[in-house]
């Protein structure tokens, strides 16, 4: 029995709201598509399908010290949207007003924007075709309404943390992001998943738009505890001019799955994607990325990472997508990871399909192990072989971390990834 | 200090060490000269403990203990130094945090407490300007972007960080220049006591100029096929390596 056999029985106990049309629609393309099986490509090397708990509920809220959880918290500046259990913490949240920027709840704002979500809500996300953004559109809880108005350049970044309670077993919620960054806007915005115990599975979805010339750096945190399953969407359109930075730190989990995909709708738009991912013991994880260049001359570059330890899997499939009319596209894309173990395995894919004749693509993956040479250097100078490789791990690791902006964020994952790598240079 | 006996080993199927016998003490500089090919920088490598050798017979005794029993990191924390004929680039790791765990790891092997920050930021600034390497050096990623001579002046550095007993240099005045030369060997010099010793390998006697060796041995075809002071180092550069051939007999 799975939890897709009671879903017409799920849909009846949602409040009736604004996306209710949306709703309807997509659960109608979640039952024509259902779960994916092995047998589906995209999901060849992740069988999510027997992973999945029985029921979609949520535990109910409960309160809990926000500052004591994240240590983090009090010490960092700048907005700060907390999610407890997928509901919208008010009391929580610290938010910080600038003129032009709204954030809060996106359950609540779909009622003050409606334009807004008329023109961009479930529009950069084919929910006729990707299982999981179908079922998420279906059951959205809440989540993330991020709004910057033409030319507003946001001073301090937006945190959004999705908080989990410890005692409450087989959840599995439905979060949501709407991101609009207006022409000649910016914002850095960093999204942080945490829960310390319990079965946890969160099917996320966030969309953003990066309009002409605006500029979005965003941050997705992974910081799971070893329960955890996790599907990601990271959906992104671009208009013309525009610069996006996503970067994707993936440091435990069960199973996780990101799908970070970006759109290039404009010309001259820039598109980063960047990951890293440490598994160990049975982690699975798995890096799906794609980007579509549908104008000319746009630039994309994703670099992944990746370090696997015990038995650990690691998924990468990364697609560039050059349409016949996107002309000097430059795209680059580079996935390396590093086996500590013999029983860690990894499953690389770059997918590249390029229409037009006039275009940069390169491609590189590699799957090995901690240099020879390197690690004898360390070694003679008495450092201990364990020492070694993890100085090693962590000087490869490192190089997602040390690119991105956020000075008090790079500062706190440099140390998040020390300890997860247990080397305490 | 340093005793190899009949010294054996092979890489794959190729014997390169065919006997090899060297005794060092403490206070002493030796310097090895030879052709390419000798097998000059296998055994530096082989005495720092690198795996890709095998020992097929002989031994080396470091301060009385089989080195060959020890790992390359314990050899290291014991006092065995090599300088690299090519020092890694490791992007992502700056100087100042591999050094710190390389003098923490020999501090622990000596049953000493890690060193308190302020006494190790003054041994680097101390160490450093021995080799006239500027501080920015230490913050950044090891050896990366750094020029040759700024590779080899950061092996005499750490060398320097570590204070080892025996230190080898392998072939560390190899492509330099001249002031980079000067500044290497000025800091050997700095260093030399009569606690430590120095094994000193290289192609040029120019380097000997500086690093002024008590004995100097040329060594052919995986052997030391003759000893002398630094008046054989003059008579090698006069004469090249063919007069050593046929005063052997090959």
């Amino acid at each position: 029995m799975s939890f897709t056999d009671n879903i017409d029985v799920a849909f009846e106990t949602i409040d009736k709201d604004n996306l209710s049309v949306v709703r309807e629609s997509a659960l109608t393309s979640f039952k024509a598509l259902g779960l994916p099986s092995a047998r589906h490509e995209e999901w060849k090397y992740t069988h999510i399908k027997t992973k999945l708990p029985e029921t979609l509920r949520l535990a109910a809220s409960f309160e809990l010290q926000v500052a004591s959880k994240l240590k983090y918290f009090n010490s960092i500046k700048g907005t700060k949207l907390v999610f407890i259990n997928g509901d919208f913490s008010a009391e929580s949240s610290v938010i910080l007003a600038q003129s032009g920027l709204t954030v809060g709840s996106l359950k609540e704002n779909s009622n003050l924007y409606p334009e807004q979500f008329e023109k961009y809500f479930n529009k950069a996300t084919d929910i006729s075709k990707e299982n999981f953004a179908a079922l998420n559109t279906a059951f959205v809880r809440d989540g993330a309404f991020i709004y910057v108005k033409k030319n507003t350049i946001v001073e301090a970044p937006v945190f959004v943390f999705h908080i989990y309670d410890n005692a409450s077993a087989d959840v599995f919620t439905q979060s949501r992001n709407l991101i609009i960054a207006e022409e000649n806007s910016d914002i850095t915005i960093v999204e942080d998943f945490q829960n310390s115990t319990g079965e946890k599975f969160y099917n996320h979805v966030s969309e953003v738009y990066v309009g002409r010339n605006a500029e979005v750096n965003y941050s997705l945190l992974q910081l799971h505890n070893p329960n955890t399953t996790s599907v990601n969407y990271v959906e992104a359109r671009l208009e013309r001019d525009a610069r996006y930075h996503i970067t994707t730190v993936t440091l435990d989990g069960k199973l996780v799955r990101n799908n970070v995909n970006a759109y290039m709708d404009g010309e001259n738009a820039l598109a980063t994607l960047n990951g890293l991912y440490i598994g160990k013991d049975a982690n699975h994880i798995d890096n799906h990325i794609l980007v579509d260049h549908r104008v000319p001359n746009c630039n994309s570059h994703q670099t992944y990472k990746g370090v696997l330890d015990d038995g650990a899997t690691g998924v990468f499939n990364g697609k560039i997508f050059v349409q016949k009319d996107a002309q000097k596209t430059n795209a680059y894309q580079s996935s390396k990871a590093v086996l500590l173990s013999d029983e860690a395995s990894m499953n690389s894919k770059p997918q590249l399909e390029i229409y037009a004749d006039d275009v940069k693509c390169s491609h590189g993956a590699a799957i090995g192990q901690v240099s020879k040479n390197e690690l004898f250097y360390l070694l003679a100078r008495g450092i201990d072989k364990d020492t070694a490789r993890g100085i090693l791990t962590y000087a490869f690791a490192n190089e997602i971390i040390a690119a991105i902006k956020l000075p008090e964020l790079k500062t706190y994952l440099d140390e998040k990834l020390k300890q997860r790598l247990n080397i305490t240079i | 200090m340093l005793e190899i006996k009949n010294l054996h080993a092979k890489i794959g199927d190729k014997e390169i060490l065919k006997g090899l016998s060297l005794k060092v003490n403490a206070g002493e500089v030796h310097a090895i000269m030879g052709p390419n090919g000798t097998g000059k920088s296998t055994l530096a490598s082989i005495i720092a403990g690198k795996e890709d050798y095998v020992i097929t017979a002989g031994e080396i005794l470091f301060e009385g203990k089989n080195l060959l029993e020890l790992s390359p990191d314990e050899r290291a924390r014991e006092g065995v130094f090599l300088a690299f004929q090519y020092p890694v680039e490791i992007p992502g790791v700056s100087t100042t945090n591999f050094m710190k765990a390389a003098v923490n790891a020999k501090r622990k092997h000596h049953g000493l407490e890690p060193i308190v920050a302020k006494e190790f930021l003054a041994l680097m600034n101390e160490k450093r300007q021995l080799v006239d390497l500027d501080k920015s050096y230490l913050s950044r990623s090891i050896n990366e972007g750094f020029s040759g001579g700024e590779k080899k002046r950061n092996e005499i550095f750490q060398m320097a960080m570590l204070d080892p007993k025996l230190a080898i240099l392998d072939e560390t005045d190899s492509g330099l220049d001249i002031d980079a030369l000067r500044i290497v060997a000025d800091g050997v010099n700095k260093l030399k006591n009569k606690h430590n010793a120095f094994l000193v390998i290289t192609h040029y006697q120019r380097l000997l100029n500086y690093i002024v060796p008590d004995y100097v041995h040329i060594m052919y075809d995986g052997r030391i096929v003759k000893t002398g002071d630094k008046s054989l180092a003059l008579k090698m550069e006069e004469r090249g390596y063919d007069w050593i051939k046929e005063e052997i007999g090959v």
